[in-house]
């Protein structure tokens, strides 16, 4: 469903991103990996579409993003989480999900009016429902900014499903998280997936990445080294010396 | 009494220019062209009334619109650039209004009489008021009508999903691209209906002054226009309401056995407020606590 | 065709004029874009300080009738102890990352500045001493009148001065330090806070002498320069580039000419509109300014 064809990101002088090609299909999950600086992040800007790419083409259930703004490709059915949490700090927990609703369903179901000023019972309803598969329901009306930092995380996977997309690329999800807690979001992102959310995560967490993925790729220095289930990454000798060899073992 | 129709006036007046501000700085951008809309509304409501004999209430819609138009037009290319450089741009626009109403001479004969904007010398002769017998105090009602009508709308699109996708803009514009909202719609939106609330108080300030000149709409203007919201703070439209009060009414008004000390005064008055509450006088603590004292639940939350 | 050439001499005076008389401009802007530099935020408060510091001077000159060049120190160190105190309450104890509340305190000095004025000199203009008032020098068609020589002159020595402190000296390493990579500079023990007075002062000392200088070629001293010079100032920061000084340099003369030629064109009425309207289509297409990188910072 989605596909990077031999996508290429340049900043001046620097190749974040060379020639990278990915495919991924409806309803998987599916890794993206690599050491600091491979280029993990900046993909993932690249598909929603903060940064334009420099060469090759990305598609999205057949159809070419080229040129589209990042709302537009929310709409499209792309929705994202930060690296480094990014929410309304001072908008509450229900605000948060409330300004995220812009999926096409939702920008055609209501006119511009009532999306701009109601909360129909059904976006109350489908709010509610969000926030208890979050563990937030008792936090709705707190401001973001005082929440717990699990919390927080868990507040930036909701918003992001607050979209209804269908593609969702989690950008470092378990960074900073404790064990317990990446176990929680491993059950929390195979849900997404029975609800029928294709994933694209970017990890350095390993104990996330192998539990969970379908698939994994490996990128360093914007290319790709090597793909496949998590049992032939781990016996990979070629990601062993990129990834594994300079990183001193698990990094959790 | 006069004095304080006259007063009361000014007030409203002020609450609708720095809400016109306070519409844009939700969206985290500052806009020093609130003088400029403000201008706009004053010459077009002005030029209506007295040049073709409108009444005060289509005139004012008009002028609303007409600066509306011009908040919308200079929106797109000025909410390009974000922060310092819409602010020095902002200011170039509203100079350049101000500089236009400066040149501008349109005079007819009206009942034997010549009226109309006369450049250097201002445009003297809006009486709609005098002229219809309106009383000071239904001139005052008049006013707090409008201040009541855009206060209440601000206040209601605040507590609706519109609030909350203006200030998302403001507190990260990448996150907020990212959930899908559209900034630069958002934006200029905010700064169109900025426009129209600037040029409605425009409209009211040239009929109640019954004299404008191009001296009236100086940057100074549209520094008040950003400092009501500031001081006030951007969590509710009552601390702007409250700015203003405390401002025009007791500073500039209330304190007259001063003199000349109480406009020191105003600047010791901003610099401590700064200095004590960063976030202005309604800032996210105070009106949390003032919400959760009057027990006021603002969203339908599960367990309410 | 004598006409034509008749035309083409008197706007290149008016060009260089505008040229030397945009040095003020320039010397404003590079004090707008040091503080800026150093702390991302701006200081509505410079240009009124600046004439306050020439107000100072002016207290020498009239009380103690000293010589001018002592006018102009003495203006210089005013106006840099002001920007400590603008420092002092306008940012040291405003949180970081309250950018409106930092401005607005600034505008709150800015008032406070230009009140303390109007109410010792009962807001009428004071006659400021001009420098080799009727002097002018003759190079054929154009002639250099020598008060904007001097005021040129004068520029080009401070900005030398400046760019000397900041790039050969310790104290210009911290500054750079600090306004390029603030926590890092932090843990190399530099004291920030310090660093930023010391900005302020710089930049105040450099202010003085521009708020002397414009006071000298216009003749008079007046509360009513601190609006049009922070307009000025403000223009001229955003067109250089932020945070550029040589970019500040350039747009200073770019503008003095730019309102010379218009006021040579269109008249004293419609000059400043056509400056700004020039101003908005740069701002908007060229949002960068001359020199800027491509940051977009509030």
């Amino acid at each position: 469903m989605l596909e990077l064809k031999g996508v290429t990101k340049r900043f001046g002088g620097v190749q974040a991103v060379n020639g990278l090609d990915i495919s991924v299909a409806e309803n998987e999950i599916f890794g993206l990996i690599g050491p600091n600086g491979s280029g993990k992040s900046t993909t993932v800007n690249l598909i929603c579409g903060i940064y334009p790419v420099t060469a090759g083409e990305i598609v999205f259930n057949g159809k070419n993003l080229a040129g589209l703004p990042p709302h537009k490709r929310l709409r499209a059915g792309i929705a994202r989480t930060f690296q480094n949490i990014r929410l309304f700090p001072n908008l509450t927990v229900w605000q948060n999900l409330l300004v995220a609703r812009n999926s096409m369903e939702d920008v055609h179901s209501q006119s511009f009016l009532a999306r701009w000023l109601g909360e129909t019972r059904h976006t109350r309803g489908e709010i509610e429902s969000i926030l208890e598969f979050s563990d937030l329901a008792d936090k709705a009306d707190d401001l973001a900014s005082n929440l717990a930092f699990g919390e927080q995380r868990r507040l930036e996977l909701a918003r992001a499903a607050a979209a209804k997309p269908r593609l969702l690329l989690l950008d470092e999800p378990a960074a900073g998280m404790n064990r317990e807690e990446v176990q929680d979001l491993i059950h929390r992102v195979r849900g997404l997936r029975d609800s029928g959310i294709t994933i694209l995560l970017v990890e350095h967490v390993m104990q996330l990445v192998m539990n969970v993925t379908d698939r994994i790729c490996v990128i360093n220095f914007g290319q790709k080294i090597a793909q496949g289930t998590p049992d032939e990454i781990q016996n990979h000798s070629a990601v062993q010396e990129a990834y594994f060899g300079t990183t001193a073992g698990d990094p959790d | 009494m006069e004095f304080y129709f006259g007063l009361a006036q000014i007030i409203g007046i002020h609450v609708i220019l720095g809400l016109s501000a306070y519409v844009l700085m939700l969206t985290g951008q500052l806009s020093l062209a609130q003088a400029g809309f403000f201008a706009i509304g004053a010459y077009s409501a002005g030029i209506l009334t007295v040049l073709f004999q409108f009444h005060i209430v289509p005139a004012l819609i008009i002028a609303s619109l007409v600066a509306g138009l011009f908040a919308f037009l200079i929106g797109f290319p000025a909410l390009r650039v974000r922060g310092l450089m819409l602010v020095v741009a902002t200011i170039a626009f509203s100079e350049v209004v101000r500089l236009f109403f400066f040149n501008l001479s349109w005079r007819k004969t009206i009942d034997g009489i010549e009226a109309g904007p006369d450049s250097t010398n201002g445009f003297r002769e809006i009486r709609f008021f005098a002229a219809n017998g309106w009383e000071p105090y239904q001139v005052t009602l008049f006013v707090w009508l409008f201040v009541a009508l855009v206060m209440f709308l601000i206040w209601w699109s605040d507590r609706a999903r519109s609030g909350a996708v203006l200030r998302a803009v403001g507190e990260d514009e990448l996150a907020a691209h990212s959930v899908g909202i559209n900034i630069t719609a958002v934006k200029v939106a905010a700064m169109t209906a900025g426009g129209m609330i600037a040029g409605i108080g425009g409209a009211l300030y040239a009929h109640t002054a019954t004299y404008v000149d191009h001296l009236t709409f100086t940057i100074l203007l549209g520094t008040f226009a950003i400092a009501y919201p500031i001081l006030g703070g951007l969590r509710s439209v009552f601390g702007t309401l409250l700015a203003v009060v405390l401002i025009q009414g007791v500073l500039v008004e209330g304190l007259r056995a001063l003199g000349d000390w109480r406009n020191i005064l105003f600047g010791v008055i901003i610099i401590l407020t700064m200095n004590l509450k960063p976030g202005g006088l309604f800032d996210t603590q105070t009106v949390q606590a003032l919400r959760k004292g009057l027990a006021f639940r603002d969203k339908g939350a599960p367990n309410a | 065709m004598e006409d034509f050439w008749i035309e083409a001499i008197e706007l290149t005076q008016s060009v260089i004029d505008g040229l030397l008389f945009g040095s003020t401009y320039a010397l404003i802007g590079i004090g707008f874009t040091l503080i800026f530099g150093a702390m991302h935020k701006l200081n509505m408060t410079y240009a009124a300080a600046s004439i306050a510091g020439a107000y100072v001077g002016l207290v020498v000159f009239v009380f103690f009738s000293a010589h001018p060049l002592l006018v102009f120190a003495v203006s210089s160190l005013a106006s840099g102890l002001i920007g400590l105190l603008v420092y002092l309450i306008c940012f040291r104890f405003i949180p970081v990352n309250n950018h409106l509340a930092a401005l607005m305190a600034t505008v709150g000095a800015l008032f406070f500045i230009d009140e303390v004025i109007i109410h010792i000199t009962n807001a009428s203009p004071l006659a400021f001493p001009a420098l080799f008032g009727a002097a002018s020098f003759d190079l054929g068609a154009v002639w250099i009148r020598g008060d904007l020589l001097f005021v040129f002159a004068a520029s080009v020595a401070s900005t030398a001065a400046l760019l000397y402190v900041l790039y050969r000296t310790r104290l210009g390493l911290a500054t750079r330090a600090v306004s390029q990579q603030n926590v890092a500079a932090q843990l190399c023990g530099i004291d920030v806070h310090r660093t930023n007075a010391t900005t302020f002062v710089v930049a105040g000392l450099l202010g003085g002498i521009a708020g002397a200088m414009t006071a000298a070629s216009v003749g008079v001293l007046s509360p009513l320069l601190t609006l049009p010079i922070t307009v000025k100032g403000l223009i001229v920061t955003v067109v250089g580039g932020l945070g550029s000084i040589p970019g500040a340099i350039i747009a200073g003369l770019m503008v003095g000419a730019a309102e010379n030629v218009f006021l040579y064109l269109r008249g004293v009425n419609e000059r400043d509109i056509y400056v700004l309207l020039l101003l908005f289509v740069f701002l908007v297409f060229r949002p960068n300014g001359i020199f800027g990188k491509s940051i977009n910072r509030d």
